[in-house]
């Protein structure tokens, strides 16, 4: 604050020009103040969405496990194992972005993951229907996990803008604008000074002339 | 545009992946391989999605969340249960950074 007072001159044009960054300041607070109720109300939206595609995910997850746990005490580990090298590593997602309130965030379409049986690759004659079962309960499961792993994605972005925008909001609340205020505070007063100044030089000025129009 | 999952895990996950057709695994078995394959997933442009178990990530947990933090936009790395549906609260980041950034627990419905 006071580095900042030293090094200004106390000039009108100084004092607009300050009050027109003052007047700035305050609008871009105010802006940057909504920006973070919208991203939050964003993130908290997302954030309940995401603790409920959890639960349907990992359930989902476990379930398939449960399901591979019994195909692998059915047919064996290691043709569990084997059956799953043969499998057709096909499976792709379609992975765009969006943006939420200008944060670029990932956006996975949800491409058809399941396939039937004989298009997975792997030799029918020698696998059980367990193994079926199996591979398209992780199909299913690695569906919902795409659609978690996107809003979790999204979650982490929000949450590190909100951040940085809170953090700006800070910087210009605490810091920006009482330094300006006071340097206008400062300039006001120092203007107020020279002007009492000329003001007493005037006076004098005008006493001093009548003395000596009176000696005349 | 098109990606490919990976998955780093313990052998049923990844088996179990692997039947579902993901096209990029490992099977964990000691830090350094695994952390040197995670680091080959993080850089392949092709992986849109990386899945790592809850405790190969509790495990590699110091040397990860570095990797993760700094990674790009693409890929998006979630944390799964293992077979055992184990997922301790050390590698939910979700609660943490609710807590952080809202600054209060919120409870979620």
């Amino acid at each position: 604050m006071t580095k900042a007072v030293t090094t200004i001159s106390p000039t009108r044009m100084e004092l607009i020009r300050l009050r027109r960054r003052i007047e700035l300041a305050q609008k871009g607070h105010d802006l940057l103040e909504e920006k973070m109720d919208a991203l939050m109300m964003e993130f908290l939206g997302l954030a309940r969405r995401i603790k409920a595609a959890r639960t349907e995910a990992f359930a989902k997850l476990s379930d398939a496990h449960s399901k591979l746990l019994k195909c692998m005490a059915w047919m064996g580990t290691l043709e569990t194992v084997q059956a799953s090298t043969e499998t057709l590593k096909e499976v792709e997602i379609d992975v765009s972005g969006r943006s939420i309130m200008g944060v670029r965030v990932p956006m996975v379409e949800a491409v058809e993951i399941h396939r039937k049986p004989t298009d997975r690759g792997y030799s029918l004659h020698v696998s059980s229907t367990l193994l079926d079962e199996a591979a398209s309960a992780f199909e299913e499961a690695l569906s919902k996990l795409c659609e978690l792993a996107e809003m979790e994605e999204a979650i982490k972005r929000i949450g590190l803008e909100l951040e940085r925008t809170r953090r700006r909001v800070n910087a210009l609340e605490h810091v920006l604008i009482p330094r300006l205020k006071s340097a206008v505070a400062f300039i006001s007063f120092r203007l107020d000074e020279m002007e009492r100044d000329n003001f007493v030089r005037l006076k004098r000025i005008k006493a001093l002339l009548e003395a000596r129009e009176w000696k005349r | 545009m098109k990606c490919k999952v990976a998955v780093v895990g313990d052998l049923e996950t990844v088996t179990g992946f692997a039947l579902a057709g993901v096209a990029y695994f490992h099977v964990h078995r000691n830090r350094k391989e695994t952390l040197e394959r995670i680091k080959v997933f993080l850089s392949n442009p092709q992986i849109g999605i990386i899945l790592i178990t809850s405790r190969v990530m509790e495990e590699l947990s110091e040397e990860l969340q570095p990797l993760i933090r700094t990674k790009g936009p693409m890929p998006m790395v979630l944390v799964i249960p293992d077979r055992k549906g184990y997922y301790p609260a050390s590698v939910d980041e979700l609660e943490r950074l609710v807590r952080r950034t809202a600054g209060v627990e919120v409870v979620l419905g």
